[in-house]
């Protein structure tokens, strides 16, 4: 067993902390306020390879292994989580399903656009009455000549304010439940396609949330991902690689505003010592320390439980629970830490608490996360 | 044309340092290592000028240290250069800057390099003498501190930075050697991709004993942090007296009114 990162993660990590440091840091507070990561910035990432970390040379990625991504979402979240989202929606919920599922034709023909930014990926499963409950969706498609015609409406759409590319999941046959769902690979950018809102939120201010409205949007037979039917195992599939990259992002934010606690805690004096001197904040720091490396343990296995082609759907429920968990506790305690200045905007934890809370509920809520990990422990009885 | 990069890992600036065992050295125990801040300037101009004559130049970057240099030599592989050589050395830091120098051009002379890049100086020692002293050792010319460089027809221009923000040019013939300030670009991040393709790049290890065979001239005889300073002064009385001693600090103790 061996819990040393390769040289190579090393050089990634040293290279991630100088770009995050000079580039994204500086103007995450930006990104909050003005709901936007500038379009500047999505550029640079896609140009060190930050939008194709895990996929193959062949395409225009760098091909890493899954870990690499892990840490690109983590380093990058530890300033800004609204750019580790932007990452992991477009990486893990678009890429991803494309590589897994996806033709050699297909690859080829979306792949590269998405690697380089050309395209920002998104994933549309959520309906305003679908959402843990995504075998209920109620978007249609039926087959016409050789296109497929797809009419419903998808809420909560990460990345989807880009309009660039989207894994669209829709019905045949609503009475044949989960059996009747495909995928389509759609260009968001397509007649028929119409952004309904960019909505406003607590936190991931600078990522898109974004209703769409599907009205007969015409998509060629050659778009269909996998065979039709065989969308509600994509969705599940997907999501379960996506919650390790939902679990770096927690633990970026977690990571992100321990260090300014630590930090403020050795710098901020009352009754004449610096409050690290307090055991209360002594004891705080221990515990969210103790909770950010055991989340962090987790979500690395399970980032190398699925590079070695092993099953990893409960570590991958356990990670996003335990991490995501991590991250809200955490945020809270960093606020407590600073006192009053926690509260006040200028120091920036306050972001990090608003932005952690999405993490217990994105790509299946904590509850589903239970439901996931009891089910598997129970499967005998 | 041939180019040598020599580049040194350092810890990281911001650790807390504690003295050896021996007490002539920091312990490298728990530092996180990274490339010397000078040689990222080398490196980024070596591959510049590579990119300027079409990638023709061989790129070769050096390091003496032991194996965890290798971190080092991957990303100067990952910005652009072509291949590395690791002069294995557990125990580097006991050396002088005349062995390294020395250690150095045993290698450099079999390679007939045209031009020689290495940092102004060392985070951590700091005594910007090996690049100098490899120049020496190799009969070639060198020139410090620059903070430009350019490059036509076999012939070097550099820019210079001398003491109260003159700056001067100075023309040389290669082969040359030159030390890189801060100022002189600013260092690519290594892309994912490259990271990737470095791995495919040659990495040769040389034991130090095959090249050094020279004693040390100088010898660091201890290591130590340095005694805690007093709180700092503190001027008192009305403000028409604290600004005349102000002033009469500043003009004793610094340049900044002279
Ligand atoms: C910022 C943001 C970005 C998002 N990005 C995307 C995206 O890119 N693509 C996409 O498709 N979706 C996206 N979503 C949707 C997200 O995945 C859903 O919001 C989430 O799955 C929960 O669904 P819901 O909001 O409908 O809540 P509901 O399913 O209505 O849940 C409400 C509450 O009931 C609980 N609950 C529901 N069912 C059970 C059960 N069986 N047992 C116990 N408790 C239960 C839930 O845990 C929760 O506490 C995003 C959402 C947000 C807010
Ligand atoms: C929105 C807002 C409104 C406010 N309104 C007012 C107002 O109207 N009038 C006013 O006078 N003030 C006001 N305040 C100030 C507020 O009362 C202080 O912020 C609060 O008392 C904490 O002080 P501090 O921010 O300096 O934190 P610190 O005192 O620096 O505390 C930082 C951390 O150290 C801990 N700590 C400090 N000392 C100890 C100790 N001995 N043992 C254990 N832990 C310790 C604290 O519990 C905290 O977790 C306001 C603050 C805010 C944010």
């Amino acid at each position: 067993m061996d819990f040393e990162l390769s040289q190579d993660h090393k050089l990634l990590l040293d290279t991630l902390r100088e770009f995050v440091e000079h580039e994204v840091k500086p103007i995450a507070r930006r990104i909050d306020e003005e709901h936007q990561i500038p379009d500047a910035l999505v550029a640079k990432m896609a140009d060190l390879g930050l939008l194709g970390s895990y996929l193959p040379d062949a395409f225009g990625g760098a091909g890493m292994d899954f870990l690499s991504y892990i840490l690109v979402v983590e380093e990058v979240s530890k300033a800004c989580a609204s750019s580790g989202v932007l990452i992991s929606a477009h990486t893990s919920l678009c890429c991803g399903p494309i590589l897994s599922f996806g033709t050699q034709e297909q690859q080829e023909r979306w792949l590269p656009d998405l690697v380089s930014g050309r395209s920002i990926g998104c994933f549309l499963l959520t309906e305003p009455d679908a959402g843990s409950d995504a075998g209920s969706i109620k978007t249609s498609y039926r087959r016409e000549g050789d296109e497929f015609v797809i009419t419903g409406s998808k809420i909560f759409i990460t990345n989807g304010g880009y309009r660039g590319t989207g894994i669209v999941f829709a019905t045949s046959d609503k009475t044949l439940k989960h059996k009747g769902i495909s995928a389509f690979i759609v260009d968001l950018a397509a007649p028929g396609v119409t952004v309904l809102r960019n909505e406003e939120k607590m936190g991931i201010r600078g990522s898109y949330t974004t209703a769409f409205a599907l009205d007969q949007v015409r998509v060629p037979a050659a778009n269909l991902l996998g065979r039709e039917g065989e969308g509600f195992r994509i969705a599940m599939d997907t999501l379960n690689g996506g919650r390790i990259g939902i679990a770096a992002q927690a633990l970026g934010i977690a990571e992100g505003a321990f260090e300014r606690a630590l930090g403020y805690s050795k710098e901020r004096k009352q009754f004449g010592v610096p409050i690290c001197d307090n055991q209360a904040i002594q004891f705080k720091l221990a515990d969210m320390h103790a909770r950010i490396e055991a989340a962090r343990l987790v979500t690395y296995r399970a980032a190398w439980l699925k590079e070695s082609g092993k099953n990893y759907t409960l570590d991958s429920a356990l990670c996003k629970m335990l991490a995501s968990e991590a991250a809200t506790y955490v945020t809270k305690e960093a606020i407590q830490i600073h006192g009053g200045y926690g509260f006040i905007c200028d120091y920036e934890v306050e972001r990090m608490y608003r932005d952690a809370k999405i993490t217990e509920i994105y790509e299946g809520t904590n509850e589903v996360q239970r439901v996931v990990i009891s089910k598997l422990l129970l499967a005998d009885h | 044309m041939k180019i040598l990069v020599c580049i040194k890992q350092v810890p990281d600036m911001e650790s807390r340092f504690k003295p050896d065992s021996a007490g002539v050295w920091y312990s490298d125990t728990d530092l996180a290592f990274r490339m010397n801040e000078y040689d990222e300037y080398a490196v980024e101009q070596a591959v510049q000028l590579k990119e300027q004559l079409g990638g023709e130049p061989e790129v070769v970057v050096l390091s003496v240290g032991p194996d965890r240099v290798v971190e080092a030599l991957k990303k100067a592989l990952a910005m652009g250069c072509d291949r590395a050589v690791q002069v294995q050395d557990p125990a580097a830091h006991l050396k002088d800057p005349w062995q390294i120098a020395s250690a150095i051009a045993a290698y450099a002379k079999g390679e007939n390099f045209n031009l020689i890049f290495t940092g102004l100086q060392s985070q951590d020692r700091g005594s910007a003498q090996v690049g100098v002293t490899l120049a020496e050792i190799l009969g070639i010319a060198s020139v410090t501190t620059i903070v430009g460089f350019e490059y036509a027809d076999g012939s070097v221009t550099v820019r210079r930075e001398l003491e109260g923000g003159l700056k001067a040019r100075v023309q040389l013939k290669t082969p040359a050697l030159v030390t890189c300030q801060l100022g002189l670009n600013v260092p690519r991040y290594p892309t994912l991709p490259n990271i990737m393709k470095a791995k495919k790049k040659e990495i040769l290890t040389l034991p130090v004993g095959e090249l050094l065979h020279e004693e040390a001239r100088s010898v660091t005889a201890s290591f130590y942090a340095p005694p805690k300073k007093s709180g700092g002064i503190v001027l008192e009385g009305d403000v028409a007296v604290q600004v005349d001693q102000l002033l009469d600090i500043l003009r004793d103790k610094t340049t900044v009114l002279r």
